[in-house]
């Protein structure tokens, strides 16, 4: 997962040029592949007015004077965040620029972006110029729109003809300055073109929300900073590779991207507003204990000499986790219990000389640090008012629904495929029943489930908002399905591999943590990226039950607004490029991922 | 080392699994020195909830009204382009903060479906619901409500092109052989099912899942008759007719009674007499024309306005309130006719006329005296 999100939303990677195939003139190629027999001139002829039909069909349902789309102009805010209040807005631009950031610093440190020959370029343009004219020709547009317009298209379609005359063959250009061009492009736009009034005026009093165009205003530059935050970005992640290379690079990068979600969500977005006596005489001191004892235990665990015993104490501190996680008291003590249980566990496999202890134990002060940090900002109370139960909705929740769903069930999915393909009985059986079942009940029963019941069993004190309980929920339902995909790879890791790593004396945490899952994840990397994408896709049934997820909010609340009534077909499409938009981001980055580790070649 | 470091990461996110579904358990809650501690994801301060004690008292101590709304109901409670909630309902809720924090900006609107309204005011995610929900025998009785006073007095009705033949004055009986849409799973579908029944008259029923798209089918002409509450039609009429067709909407008495108000759960006298009276100054503040213009100079008038507005103010302070509650709720929000004038108005409601007229005027809106 963690190298999907690097790759970036416009990063690529760099491809060995494909053995170059004969290029066919125009001419030959048309008649080549569409009309090289009666049968397929006639296909061809057919799928063509079909296509000219569905475009027409679209382009007249656009430009129709009667679409409200100032419906989704004007309602823009509402579907990325809804209520997010207007003031705070900034947190919101910091967290937009904190991932343009880690775009930019990854896509330099990943050597992203790959060679286009400029002849390559000419021919798009060329193509790109005819669609826009074919495309004007159908669109219902005025006499003096449609000539504007065929115009921009001979022109795009002339600069392509140009370039695919004059260029070299060789000549070519990275996809990172195209990549580039295309956004400046898409901001300057937003300085030139008026898109629409984007205002929230009401002719009834007292309720003018906000001066017209205020919208409009504060997006433009904002997006510049932006676009601007990632270019830089970019550079300062090759000046620090080129100056400093280091093999922790990458690994860093990987664990910034893990931490980011949860950051940006409960520090910067919610904005909790910290009791600091509080902190300094409970949530420090908790800490400290649990880092100086834990880290001695871990030292000990660790050491070769150890041994069997370690093991033992190991088991008797998950069994005290579990024992505190049930009794009642602070939250923060027993999460901490449970994450040294876990690390307790894991010690034998990274046992070794005083360097590898030294770093195991500060990578036990690191993660129970930044777990003490996020627990104390979960349990303070935000300073962010905003109408309902969730200060988030819109894209924004459909997209935090769908990453903590994917990052959280990765590792519960990847635990259930190793129990079920253990030898032993019990977790094999408890995790085949676990899945079975799951994978026997509707999505939306869970989530009808997690939303409505599972808050009137909690016991008396004890509260689960509703985005959690969902999160929980889907997590469950997307772990089932994943650990099935996980176990397909599983399944094909060699017999051989397993025995030549018990060979090596390698224990059996060592054989499958480094030897059998590496493989395992990599042959699993198609059906896993389908599946985050359907799990991405899936956030839309939170819209039946009453969340104000994108969908929700396009179908049910716009149309419902006294100024726009009846415009709910003009919000679903422009949801479904929305929706179409990430999705297909995701597909690209997994192809780029599967190139990357050489997926179907060995 | 970067072995180590995926390994690390798997850690870390199951400790971020643990931390998002953290909550604190009732110990923390009690010792007094904690902060207010909320749970996992947030928002909702968490208010202990006394078992003898009225609603009223655990509003006041929360400082915030929540108010169940629909938040996509057209002009009875709209989600805006900023995420605020407007509308007939949302400024009622608006006003029963006014009357009890007196503050009508202390509401914090939760949006309700409509399976899961009920549930949220038995679990108290929301102290009052002010959505569109018909006082019926059932949910009175059965389903654990009480209801308020009525403040909106809707009915089905249907709407058809005059084209087809329909006019104001025809009737179900009207109806036989025509295709008619509606919402699916809505008590409007039974209403026309069972009024044409009981016309003799046989009508092919296609339900909807959205509003939006029984209208579009309307318009294309792939139905002759739409039916919904009465107010619903009004305003898709003023917004989407055509201007090749006309629309009618008949009979004018509806085919079903559907009386909206506030509702909240039931065995709470104080908290109910709070809502109800909050209800009946913004009516009789109409009865008297005192505005929210106005009523400023009005506080030291004799009788009964006097005596809501402040008075000696025992009427107000034996309920649990202050003495310039309802003075708030006129001044912040307004009265009767003001609330209906600015939200039912651009959707083309009006009151002279329709039973939600005065008393005085003929219609149904009608409150008891306050002395």
């Amino acid at each position: 997962m963690s190298d999907l999100n690097t790759t970036g939303v416009e990063g690529t990677v760099t491809i060995k040029p494909a053995p170059e195939t004969p290029k066919l003139p125009p001419r030959e190629w048309l008649k080549e592949n569409l009309f090289s027999n009666k049968f397929n001139t006639l296909l061809t002829l057919f799928s063509a007015a079909i296509l000219l039909m569905i475009s027409r069909g679209l382009l007249s349902f656009i430009f129709n004077p009667e679409r409200q789309w100032g419906s989704t102009s004007t309602n823009l805010r509402l579907m990325m965040t809804q209520a997010y209040p207007e003031e705070q807005y900034i947190r919101v631009w910091v967290s937009v620029a904190v991932i343009f950031t880690l775009v930019g610093a990854s896509m330099a440190i990943w050597n992203a972006g790959s060679r286009v020959t400029l002849r390559r370029l000419g021919s798009f343009l060329l193509s790109s110029g005819v669609v826009i004219d074919i495309l004007t020709l159908l669109a219902p547009f005025s006499g003096q729109a449609k000539i504007i317009w065929l115009i921009i298209g001979s022109a795009v379609s002339g600069a392509g003809g140009v370039l695919l005359r004059v260029s070299d063959k060789d000549k070519d250009i990275s996809s990172l300055t195209l990549v580039v061009a295309t956004l400046a492009a898409a901001i300057l736009s937003l300085w030139i073109v008026p898109f629409g009034h984007h205002s929230f005026v009401f002719e009834r009093t007292p309720r003018s929300m906000a001066e017209t165009g205020t919208v409009a205003l504060t997006t433009k530059l904002p997006w510049t900073i932006m676009v601007v935050i990632g270019i830089l970005a970019y550079f300062l992640g090759k000046i620090v590779m080129n100056r400093f290379p280091s093999k922790n690079l990458r690994p860093t990068i990987i664990g910034i991207w893990f931490l980011t979600p949860p950051t940006l969500l409960y520090l910067v977005l919610r904005d909790p507003d910290f009791d600091m006596g509080h902190v300094l005489n409970t949530d420090i001191p908790i800490f400290l204990i649990f880092a100086i004892a834990g880290g001695a235990l871990l030292s000990w665990f660790t050491r070769p000499t150890t041994g069997e015993i370690g093991r033992v104490c190991a088991a008797l501190v998950l069994l005290a986790g579990f024992g505190m996680f049930f009794t009642p008291m602070r939250m923060i003590i027993r999460i901490l219990m449970l994450l040294l249980a876990t690390f307790a566990l894991a010690a034998p496999t990274f046992a070794g000389d005083s360097k590898t202890r030294r770093r195991y134990v500060l990578a036990w002060l690191g993660v129970s640090g930044i777990i003490t940090w996020l627990v104390t900002a979960v349990n303070t109370p935000s300073t962010i008012e905003v109408p309902g139960d969730f200060f988030l909705g819109g894209i924004s929740l459909t997209l935090l629904v769908a990453i903590f769903t994917i990052v959280i069930s990765f590792p519960i999915g990847i635990l259930l495929a190793l129990a079920r393909t253990s030898k032993m009985p019990i977790f094999r059986i408890l995790s085949t029943w676990f899945i079975e079942f799951v994978r026997g009940i509707p999505l939306i029963t869970i989530l009808i489930f997690f939303s409505i019941m599972v808050p009137l069993f909690l016991p008396k004190g004890m509260e689960l908002s509703e985005v959690s309980a969902i999160v929980i929920g889907y997590s469950l339902f997307s772990a089932a399905y994943l650990a099935e995909n996980v176990r397909g790879g599983l399944q094909s890791v060699t017999r051989g591999q397993h025995e030549a790593a018990e060979a090596v004396g390698m224990t059996t945490s060592q054989k499958t943590f480094f030897i059998v899952l590496p493989q395992a994840l990599r042959v699993s990397i198609p059906p896993l990226v389908g599946h985050c994408i359907g799990v991405f896709k899936e956030t839309s049934l939170l819209a039946i039950i009453g969340l104000f997820d994108i969908l929700y909010i396009a179908r049910n609340v716009i149309p419902n607004q006294t100024e726009f009534l009846g415009s709910t077909r003009e919000n679903l499409l422009f949801v479904s490029l929305i929706y179409f938009f990430f999705a297909y981001q995701m597909s690209k980055a997994s192809q780029r991922l599967e190139r990357r580790v050489g997926l179907g070649e060995r | 080392m970067s072995k180590l470091f995926k390994l690390l990461s798997l850690f870390l996110a199951i400790g971020v699994v643990a931390a998002a579904c953290s909550s604190d358990s009732s110990d923390d809650a009690s010792t007094t020195a904690a902060p207010a501690e909320t749970t996992a994801a947030p928002a909702t301060t968490a208010v202990e909830l006394d078992a003898d004690g009225s609603l009223l008292d655990t509003v006041i101590a929360r400082g915030t009204l929540n108010c169940g709304v629909s938040g996509s109901a057209v002009a009875f409670s709209e989600t805006q382009a900023d995420g605020s909630v407007t509308g007939f309902d949302a400024d009622y809720c608006r006003a029963v903060a006014a009357a009890v924090l007196g503050d009508a900006d202390a509401v914090n609107f939760v949006a309700l479906t409509a399976s899961e309204r009920f549930t949220a005011v038995q679990t108290g995610d929301v102290d009052l619901l002010m959505r569109n929900t018909t006082w019926t025998q059932s949910r009175d009785s059965d389903v654990g409500m009480d209801f308020g006073p009525t403040t909106y007095y809707d009915g089905q009705q249907l709407m058809a092109r005059v084209d087809d033949g329909f006019d104001a004055s025809s009737t179900v009986a009207d109806l036989d052989g025509a295709i008619v849409c509606t919402n699916a799973g809505t008590t409007t579908e039974k209403n026309i099912a069972e009024a044409a029944e009981l016309a003799g008259a046989d009508i092919e029923l296609l339900a909807f899942e959205t509003s939006d798209e029984v209208y579009e089918t309307f318009i294309a002409g792939g139905c002759d008759i739409t039916t919904t509450d009465g107010s619903a039609l009004v305003g898709r009429k003023v917004k989407q007719q055509p201007a090749d067709q006309e629309w009618v909407i008949f009979p004018a008495t509806p085919i079903s009674k559907e009386p909206l108000g506030p509702t909240y759960g039931q065995n709470d006298s104080a908290w109910a007499d709070v809502i109800n009276w909050t209800v009946y100054a913004t009516i009789i503040m109409d009865e008297y024309g005192i505005t929210s213009a106005n009523v400023d100079d009005h506080v030291g008038d004799p009788g009964e306005v006097g005596r809501l507005l402040g008075g000696e103010g025992e009427l107000q302070t034996v309920m649990g309130l202050s003495a310039d509650a309802f003075h708030q709720v006129i001044k912040q929000v307004g009265n009767y006719s003001e609330i209906y004038n600015t939200n039912l108005n651009p959707v083309g409601l009006v009151r002279e006329g329709s039973a939600n007229a005065g008393w005085l005027d003929g219609g149904l809106i009608y409150a008891p005296p306050a002395r």
